[in-house]
């Protein structure tokens, strides 16, 4: 029965694990790259969105389902651990823990009503909810929170002697977690749970004729990818030391679904393309443009105007993002070499 | 003989139109079933309340002697009810061999034991096996790595009965498997449906009769929704009823045989 004969003529190979490692290599140059031209400080702010929209991606790019109620639990992980640092220990890894499981529990009895709805009920109900959780931050909880003012929540030493404040080891530890939370994703889009994921996107109600519980998987993705929403907010608070009720608005969803389109929804790659992007133009932009403005001596508009073109351009001339684009050269460069004599 | 499925007075009512009326519907074990009539006589309804694609508005249906009236579908998989659509109905943004991992039988049971299924990939030696297997009982070998949305018509039904045969059903129902298809390759279907029907239960929709009165060892004709006639292919094609208050005309009779 098996023969390997079987799988050659497949034509497909069995996929090594260590491959992974190459991949991982390959962003960790990526990243130095960059820290080669930016401030660690802002890099790490950097890398903290890429998890973020790590997480988005899965819920959205790979299993269809777009929501407007992402930052809750960014903020959620972000403000457990900011509490937990103030009232019950400093302990880094500790409060961190603390606030994945409030938001894998949060996640978790949420996604039971959020996971029933489709479209764009699904984006908004989920929107509704962050809403109360925005309210909830700044106003019956503004006691712990101290609401708009901010609350400020330093950690003591990871593991003893790394210091979050400093720069380098923040920029270090939101290195490796990004590491981390990539491979992670790549083990579990590239697992038989991954296609499932996928074909519940192109369509939820044939899944069921395959003898899959699509509730059962759906709910599944939205715990994992609000937790590591979570796991993002979290960094956050450990390396800022500061919170303000602005990591948990629903505003900053909108960012983050700007950046997987702009990389290429359900591509992991895309997603870290479309975040650097992103985050280039967010922080770039708006101290290039002054300077342009002077040098071609017109007025040039806010950068959010540019963003918008650069939007607009995704979104009529490369559907599938920047990652679309470079997958289809790839393959018309394979296909023209192939048929060359 | 035992019955695999039955329905009691089985109905399904669309605002105010009656698809499914009242229907007594059964199959033996082993026994290959043929469902004809005209377009809109609610066969397809039929099938997607055996398979649970929605519940019935009345009566019940009975699955080796346990009610499965109001169970999900992904459950009547579970206990050996497999389905192909009208309209094929496999993953067009996945390849061909992605589709097969889905219903390979291992991972049906592993879904239980996580740990394989969501963290071992997919592209294991032993998953790639079983889905060679079951590509190459369709003549799909070579096509594993393609892109379905990239498929002829007629593979991706071949891949479709490949996807649902992998599930292992007891009862295989196929809603027009020949619609749409060639002649080579309704010739390549029909070869391959008898070589599914030796080893299970199998009920076709099918508009042409001819291509399956060879086939099938019973015929079950509906018409507005209730079953008008049922028996052995010959008899029910003479009977006066089907040809006349059917067809109505003797031509149409002709031309679908
Ligand atoms: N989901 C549905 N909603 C409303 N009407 C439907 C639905 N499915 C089928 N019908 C109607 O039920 C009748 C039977 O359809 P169907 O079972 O598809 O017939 P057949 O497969 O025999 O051609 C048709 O009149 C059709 O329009
Ligand atoms: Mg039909």
């Amino acid at each position: 029965m098996n023969t390997p004969a079987d799988i050659r003529g497949l034509s497909i190979r069995p996929a090594p694990r260590w491959k992974i490692f190459g991949q991982l290599a390959l962003i960790a140059v990526g990243i130095l790259l960059l820290a080669t031209n930016i401030k660690l400080h802002w890099l790490t702010d950097f890398i903290i969105f890429f998890i973020l929209v790590l997480s988005f991606d899965l819920l959205y790019g790979y299993m269809g389902h777009l929501s407007f109620g992402h930052m809750l639990y960014y903020g959620a992980g972000a403000y457990v651990t900011g509490l937990f640092l103030v009232n019950v220990g400093k302990n880094p890894i500790a409060a961190l823990f603390a606030g994945l499981a409030v938001a894998a529990i949060l996640s978790a009895v949420l996604g039971l009503i959020v996971m029933r709805t489709h479209g764009a009920s699904f984006a908004l109900i989920n929107m509704a909810f962050n809403e109360i959780g925005f309210f909830i931050i700044r106003s019956p909880l503004a006691k712990f929170t101290r609401g708009d003012d901010g609350l400020s929540c330093s950690s003591a030493k990871l593991f003893g002697i790394i210091d979050l404040s400093d720069d380098v080891s923040a920029f270090l530890f939101v290195g490796v977690m990004l590491l981390l939370v990539f491979a992670f994703l790549q083990v579990l889009t590239t697992s038989p749970f991954g296609i499932l994921v996928r074909s519940i996107k192109e369509n939820e109600k044939r899944v069921a004729f395959f003898g899959y519980d699509t509730f059962r998987s759906k709910w599944i993705v939205f715990v994992v990818s609000s937790t590591l929403a979570a796991l993002a907010g979290s960094i956050f608070t450990l390396v800022r030391g500061f919170l303000s009720p602005q990591v948990i608005s629903p505003f900053g969803n909108v960012e983050v679904i700007f950046a997987v389109l702009i990389g290429g929804a359900g591509n992991l790659y895309g997603a870290l393309i479309g975040g650097a992007i992103f985050m280039l133009i967010k922080n770039f932009l708006p101290v290039m443009i002054p300077e342009l403005s002077k040098v071609v001596g017109v007025k040039l508009p806010q950068w959010e105007m540019w963003l918008g073109i650069i939007l607009l351009i995704i979104v009529f001339a490369m559907r599938k993002g920047v990652v679309g684009v470079i997958r289809s050269q790839w393959h018309y460069r394979l296909r023209a070499a192939r048929s060359a004599p | 003989m035992n019955a695999l499925i039955t329905t009691q007075k089985l109905t399904k009512r669309f605002n105010g139109l009656t698809a499914v009326n009242r229907v007594d519907f059964g199959v033996h074990e082993g026994q290959t079933s043929g469902i004809i009539g005209p377009n809109g006589s609610g066969k397809t309804t039929l099938f997607n309340l055996l398979s649970g694609y929605f519940p019935p508005s009345d009566g019940a249906i009975t699955f080796q002697g346990r009610d499965i009236t109001r169970i999900p579908p992904h459950d009547r998989v579970k206990l050996g009810v497999g389905r192909t659509f009208q309209l094929v109905s496999v993953f067009t943004s996945l390849t061909a061999w992605e589709n097969l991992v889905l219903t390979n039988v291992r991972f049906q049971r592993a879904e239980i034991a996580p740990p394989r299924f969501f963290f071992r990939t997919a592209q294991r030696a032993e998953i790639l096996d079983d889905c060679a297997h079951a590509l190459d009982w369709v003549g799909l070998t070579d096509k594993a790595s393609a892109n379905v949305a990239e498929l002829s018509y007629g593979d991706k039904r071949m891949l479709e009965i490949a996807v649902v045969l992998s599930l292992k059903p007891r009862l295989l129902l196929l809603d027009e498997p020949l619609a749409g298809l060639s002649d080579h390759e309704i010739a390549q279907v029909v070869a391959l449906i008898q070589r599914i029907k030796t080893e299970r239960t199998v009920v076709i929709i099918e508009h042409k009769i001819s291509k399956i009165v060879d086939l099938v060892e019973r015929l079950v004709v509906m018409n507005e929704g209730r079953l008008i006639c049922e028996g052995a292919p010959e008899d029910v094609l003479r009977d006066p009823q089907v040809r006349e208050c059917y067809w109505g005309k003797e031509d149409q009779v002709a031309a679908n045989l």
